[in-house]
């Protein structure tokens, strides 16, 4: 065999070596992730490392049922993770901090404590600053106890509609700003409305309308979804507290309830009723925004504020009041 | 003489029974809507029975992880989160009776996860019972004959 033909073999074999192995090489480097539902482990392995500004390659499949794979506050598709299947992600963080993973498809009582976090280290001086440093939520800022009863004391007798508010409203010296939507109940603002000679259900009609003031169509419809994709199989797809798995929390009893004073001070807690005037009107966005970003309130309502980004909490809350005020935006046009 | 006019008279009976057609009166299609929970592995309302021609509404409600119909001969399928209704319209064109299938892996006993689907009578069940009453009645009447075995 001559020298130079030699050399040639040896150069064609390293380099097929390098085109097939490499890649080979980082795909067996991959983590592989398993999901299994809440009760049987979840995500497995559950923390994983990152490097900002890197891509960080993952493989994921399911051992049991179907799984979704998403990073929460990411503008992110969320990846179907099936059994039998291995998904592939690729996902580029560009800030450090801790971020969470969750489940995105139902996968039964207790899909919502399916998560993980991913550890993106890298000098957050580099960056913008980190996730943990966000400002502080209104509810803080506001003060207030999310966990006081907030029940309204007098609720409309039909259901105030927007459209009527707004003709109302036109001679009203009314605030319709953001800030003080957001910080008072629709009974405050009831009860605060300037003495006029507005009926009681005229008067609900313009609180209607300061909220509808406040929100726009595609604030509702992204609500909607993520009310349909995150809330319904609990709160119920009509918001009347009796979603699929109501009664199975019920009969789950303690072990779906979280309460911070002890085991002895759990009452059981159906899903909130969005339907109820009485709660629902007294209670300010702020509030709950509150129990959204926390969660808890002694029932195995999961905390959000690691997974939506506020825009999406605002939107959701958006949403929530539809089931109280009638908005009937299609025939406002 | 007289057994082979039976004979013929027993072998016209079972054509009849086999293929005239079946006595249906014609049914006004109409619009029918059943709401189908799914959890780990039946279906709440496993069998549904329609006539050829109605619009059929499936709405399925899934209770516990993600469930989906399939429709065998239909082709046709959907996919229900636990708080995400989601409806399967279709028109039953096609007479028979059909499987309807989890298509989404649910757990340990997904395969099982089945249903089933009428559109229209049972036709070939009650033709098949006939068929059988007018062999019975056969065997009985005729004596066999006796075979025999000639031996060397």
């Amino acid at each position: 065999m001559k020298r130079s033909e030699l050399l040639s073999r040896i150069f064609i074999t390293v380099a097929v070596l390098g085109a097939v192995g490499a890649p080979l090489f980082v795909w067996a480097r991959t983590p592989l992730i398993h999901a299994k539902v809440a009760e049987d482990g979840g995500w497995n392995p559950d923390v994983i490392q990152a490097n900002a500004g890197e891509p960080l390659f993952l493989k994921l499949t399911s051992d049991d049922v179907v799984h979704g794979f998403a990073v929460g506050q990411m503008d992110m598709q969320s990846v179907d993770v099936l059994p039998g299947k291995v998904s592939n992600v690729t996902l580029t963080f560009d800030k450090p901090g801790i971020y969470t993973f969750f489940c995105t498809r139902w996968c039964g009582l207790n899909h919502w404590r399916m998560r993980g976090t991913i550890e993106v280290s890298g000098s957050p001086s580099d960056h913008e600053p980190a996730l943990s440093e966000a400002a502080e939520p209104l509810y803080v800022t506001l003060g207030l106890d999310i966990d006081a009863p907030h029940d309204a004391l007098v609720i409309p007798r039909s259901q105030p509609s927007a459209i009527s508010g707004q003709q109302l409203a036109a001679n009203l010296p009314i605030d319709l700003s953001t800030d003080y939507y957001r910080a008072y109940s629709p009974y405050q603002v009831f009860d605060e409305l300037p003495n006029t000679s507005l009926t009681e259900s005229q008067s609900w009609d313009v609180v209607a309308y300061i909220w509808q003031s406040n929100t726009t169509n595609e604030s509702l419809s992204d609500g909607q979804q993520l009310y349909a994709q995150n809330c319904a199989a609990c709160h119920g797809e009509n918001g009347a507290g009796n979603g699929v798995f109501a009664d199975d929390l019920a009969a789950s009893g303690e072990s779906s309830m979280q309460t911070m004073a002890g085991a002895d001070q759990m009452t059981m807690q159906t899903p909130v009723d969005f339907t109820d005037p009485t709660r629902m009107l007294g209670a300010s966005p702020a509030l709950l925004q509150g129990k959204i970003l926390r969660g808890g309130m002694g029932t195995g309502m999961p905390m959000w504020g690691s997974i939506f980004t506020e825009e999406q909490i605002w939107d959701l809350i958006a949403y929530l009041y539809s089931f109280q005020f009638d908005y009937h935006r299609g025939e406002a046009q | 003489m007289q057994s082979r006019f039976f004979l013929l008279l027993f072998v016209m009976a079972g054509l009849v029974v086999a293929f005239a057609p079946f006595p249906v009166r014609p049914i006004a299609p109409q619009e029918r809507t059943f709401r189908i929970e799914a959890g780990q592995f039946a279906y709440s309302s496993s069998e549904i029975k329609v006539n050829p021609g109605d619009t059929v509404n499936i709405q399925l409600v899934s209770t516990d992880v993600v469930h989906g119909l399939y429709v065998d001969g239909y082709d046709i399928s959907i996919e229900a989160d636990p708080g995400q209704t989601k409806t399967l319209s279709f028109v039953a064109d096609k007479p028979g009776s059909f499987r309807f299938r989890c298509n989404v892996t649910c757990g340990a006993m997904h395969p099982f996860m089945i249903g089933k689907l009428s559109v229209g009578k049972k036709v070939w069940f009650y033709r098949s019972i006939g068929l059988s009453i007018i062999a019975i009645i056969g065997f009985l009447k005729f004596p066999r004959r006796p075979v025999l075995i000639t031996a060397h």
